[in-house]
């Protein structure tokens, strides 16, 4: 058997999201992070909505059985109203972009962790990272869920890196 | 009672803090680390009575720092605060001798259920 062969066996044999988790699942995990985190009061609507031209993503990487992101992805100025949420009192008057990023890093990280924690077999949970995501690289291995926070919209992406895109110049 | 919050998350330390108090552990001496390492060098200059610790964090996990501190004869009480709520996770950080790890996301009831043992 070759590499190729080995390396094609393992990646048939990998789940795809759907398999090991479903909305509603992500939904339920969402929902308890936001009481605990954002405030007992503040729900999460299940109806999508139309994000805005300038969004900002917080997400964390897994590295296990299944492989991929758990990606928040939301407008700017609704990941600062989450930020302020989360400072509550300790908020400034201004909020630094570094605030921005600890916040709804932070978010992404307790959801990653919980999506993690329903996962089967171990996974390595990466820190996370805000700014432009990780792109979906296989459709069918996304489970994403969209809601409104506030009448805001939030995109909960649970998507897949393998197999590996494509880069320029070489086929796959 | 001085108590030392490690997490690489400012906002973090703050919810930690705040459910602290929400949980009714009021008046204590709050000390903050931001990584695993920043942790180890306070809980031998500040000598805290206990440390809340999260355990993804950059320079030194949080696990790590608690096999430091053991293997560097410090017994202070450790728990651990982390969206690591794995039964695996659980195992790992009682082996290492931490008292309790309260997972993320949490509440008022989890901190008074987890701590009340702990904190005078």
């Amino acid at each position: 058997m070759t590499t190729l062969d080995t390396d094609r066996r393992l990646a048939d044999a990998r789940p795809v999201i759907t398999e090991l988790i479903d909305e509603a699942t992500v939904e339920s995990i969402a929902g308890e992070a936001w009481i605990s985190l954002v405030g007992e009061d503040e729900v999460l609507v299940p109806l999508p909505g139309e994000l805005p031209a300038d969004v900002v993503s917080s997400w964390v990487d897994m590295v296990g059985p299944w492989t991929g992101s758990v990606v928040l992805t939301t407008g700017r100025q609704t990941a600062e109203d989450l930020s302020r949420a989360l400072l509550r009192e300790s908020a400034p008057e201004v909020l630094e972009e570094e605030d921005v990023v600890d916040a709804f890093g932070e978010i992404a990280n307790v959801v990653g962790g919980s999506v993690k924690a329903v996962l089967p077999g171990h996974s390595a949970l990466s820190l996370p990272s805000v700014g432009t995501p990780p792109e979906v690289r296989n459709p069918v291995d996304v489970c994403r869920i969209d809601v409104l926070w506030r009448g805001a919209p939030i995109a909960i992406s649970v998507q897949g890196a393998l197999p590996a895109l494509g880069t320029p110049g070489t086929t796959v | 009672m001085k108590i030392l919050i490690a997490d690489d998350s400012r906002v973090m330390r703050q919810i930690v803090i705040r459910t602290l108090r929400q949980a009714g552990f009021d008046g204590h001496d709050i000390v903050e680390a931001e990584d695993g390492r920043d942790a180890y060098d306070k809980v031998k200059s500040e000598s805290p009575d206990l440390v809340l610790s999260d355990w993804n964090m950059p320079n030194m996990t949080g696990i790590e720092c608690l096999e430091a501190l053991r293997n560097s004869g410090s017994t202070v009480p450790f728990g651990f605060v982390t969206s690591e709520g794995s039964a695996e996770m659980r195992d790992k950080a009682a082996s290492a001798g931490a008292l309790f790890l309260i997972a993320k996301p949490f509440n008022e009831e989890t901190f008074a259920d987890q701590l009340s043992g702990v904190i005078a």
